[in-house]
């Protein structure tokens, strides 16, 4: 039997992979499945998509920026990069072609262009 | 670019082997391993692009041949900042040592015809190249009688420069050669036509120009056949701004018709008045390039209908017509469009010449129209097919009374843009 503790329920019932959550979920019969290694729920990018999407960053997106105007995209982190991208479609940032163009982009499109430039190094 | 994948490998082997077993009748072209044929017409942001992404991302899949007459390329998207003396000639001029070291083979000879039935292309000195795919993509031809007293002679001393290159170094040369009090006209064209905000950020460079050299008393006159044009309210409040009393744009309903223009005399007579100018700027109405219209691939409009999910010609499904020569819906023709919707072109070749995947196609457009120095504006959007055509989703335009450091950073934008896609197309 595990000890939880009354802190331990907490992490328990949070936690995806802790050992008691799993069994309570199997002895309600609610499917389990173990994602093995790295975090959980984690879903192989799709980098072909990510490659069609990106062709339209790439006309103004190059390595190096000539005037200061357009950045570098290339290489960047995965979570760097969605952090920016959801930022100008929330329009935290501003920049009117950049709202237009995260605008219409969903999680799982950022998602594969963020797995598409960080495994990118150039055009 | 990123190497070639295994899924990517598996993807195309894959793709093969589907394609033996369900293609008997091709059987033996692809036991023999014959490899599927693109062939471009037209060098520039359309068939350009379409060549180099079709090219990068089949990696060796696909032969791609880009037919493209002109050994240096003038692009006429920037040829306004030359114009208002931003930058040289040489800067807006590129060639194609780039992408034949890519692989693609460039002939730099006319298309003079399409055989259609044969599916090849047949050269001005009657060589044939054989396609399975072909993207038309000539950009613009002028209409010579659409100005009445205007024609290709004329264009020698009233140039248009709408066609980049020597016509953009002659209007250079007059305008540098202005004196103080000259009348500078410009024949603005009817819709539709290449670069909607075009003919108004060069008739700002022109002020710049003769602003720079101290002219008082000269005049700009613009004489336009449409009551309103792109980004109108923004050139307005710059032309006031940087260029008072200098720039008078005049709509139909004031000027009465253009009826008459004189390469000889540089006189241009409206309904309302006549003009002893010193320099003509004639920016003729226009149609699809000459070997689209042959085709059969134009309407009587005389640009290219195309299917918005693909790009593809309304006339032949073999062919894709991208840029200033197609019918393009909500989006304006511009280099970005042509650039944005040779990509989609590009991943639908491959999907069907190389089983690659597709996915729904989506295009985007920004133009920048540099007004004065540092005060760039823009204009743009996103695209998708809907209601038949290339269908506006968003739309952003900038807004009068901006901070002039986000007009800066318009500037800087715009010429990172350029960077970028220049890269594009030439490598």
């Amino acid at each position: 039997m595990l000890s939880i503790g009354v802190m331990g329920v907490r992490s328990v019932l949070t936690s995806r992979l802790h050992p008691a959550r799993i069994a309570l979920l199997v002895a309600l019969g609610v499917p389990v499945v173990l994602a093995l290694g790295g975090t959980s729920g984690a879903r192989t990018p799709d980098l072909e998509l990510g490659r069609y999407l990106a062709a339209e960053c790439m006309t103004c997106h190059r390595v190096a920026a000539a005037s200061g105007g357009i950045p570098n995209i290339y290489g960047m982190t995965e979570v760097r990069f969605s952090e920016l991208v959801k930022a100008y479609r929330d329009k935290r940032l501003s920049n009117a072609v950049m709202q237009t163009i995260a605008g219409r982009l969903k999680d799982d499109e950022i998602e594969a262009l963020a797995a598409f430039f960080a495994r990118t190094k150039r055009p | 670019m990123t190497d070639l994948t295994r899924r990517r490998f598996v993807e195309l082997t894959g793709a093969s082997l589907l394609s033996i077993a369900a293609t008997p009748l091709y059987a033996p072209q692809v036991l023999a391993q014959a490899k599927p044929k693109l062939v471009c017409i037209g060098g520039g942001p359309g068939g350009g692009t379409v060549a180099r992404y079709v090219n990068k991302d089949a990696a060796g899949a696909i032969e791609v041949t880009l037919i493209e007459p002109q050994k240096q390329f003038t692009t006429c998207f920037f040829s306004n900042i030359y114009v208002g003396g931003y930058r040289p000639f040489k800067s807006i001029t590129h060639n194609y040592d780039k992408v034949r070291k890519e692989g693609i083979r460039v002939v730099h000879q006319a298309a003079a015809s399409i055989d259609r039935d044969k599916k090849q292309v047949v050269l001005a000195g009657g060589r044939r190249i054989p396609y399975d795919r072909l993207v038309v993509a000539p950009g613009i031809d002028i209409k010579w009688d659409s100005v009445p007293g205007y024609s290709e002679e004329a264009a020698k001393t009233l140039p248009h420069a709408w066609k980049p290159g020597p016509q953009t170094q002659l209007l250079v040369r007059q305008l540098n050669a202005l004196k103080d009090g000259d009348v500078v006209v410009m024949i603005a064209p009817p819709n539709p036509y290449r670069c909607p905000p075009g003919p108004y950020e060069r008739a700002s460079m022109f002020a710049h120009v003769l602003k720079s050299k101290g002219h008082k008393k000269s005049k700009i006159v613009i004489l336009d056949p449409k009551p309103n044009f792109s980004k109108q309210a923004l050139f307005t409040e710059g032309w006031e701004k940087h260029y008072p009393g200098m720039v008078e744009w005049q709509d139909p309903k004031v000027h009465g018709g253009i009826k008459s223009v004189d390469a000889k005399t540089k006189e241009v007579k409206t309904d309302l008045a006549s003009y002893k100018a010193a320099m003509v700027n004639v920016i003729p109405a226009q149609m699809a390039g000459k070997i689209a219209r042959d085709a059969g691939l134009a309407d009587a409009s005389g640009f290219c209908p195309i299917d918005p999910e693909s790009m593809k010609s309304k006339s032949d499904g073999n062919t894709f017509v991208v840029g200033d020569a197609c019918i393009p819906g909500d989006m304006p023709k511009s280099a970005f469009s042509a650039n944005s919707q040779a990509k989609v072109a590009a991943m639908i070749i491959r999907g069907e010449l190389a089983g690659a995947r597709t996915f729904p196609a989506r295009y985007s457009n920004t133009c920048w129209s540099l007004i004065e120095t540092d005060d760039d504006v823009k204009v743009g959007g996103t695209y998708e097919p809907g209601e038949g055509k290339l269908k506006a989703v968003t739309t952003f335009v900038s807004q009068r009374g901006e901070p002039a450091e986000m007009r800066k950073q318009n500037y800087r934008e715009s010429i990172d843009w350029y960077n970028g896609i220049v890269a594009d197309i030439f490598g």
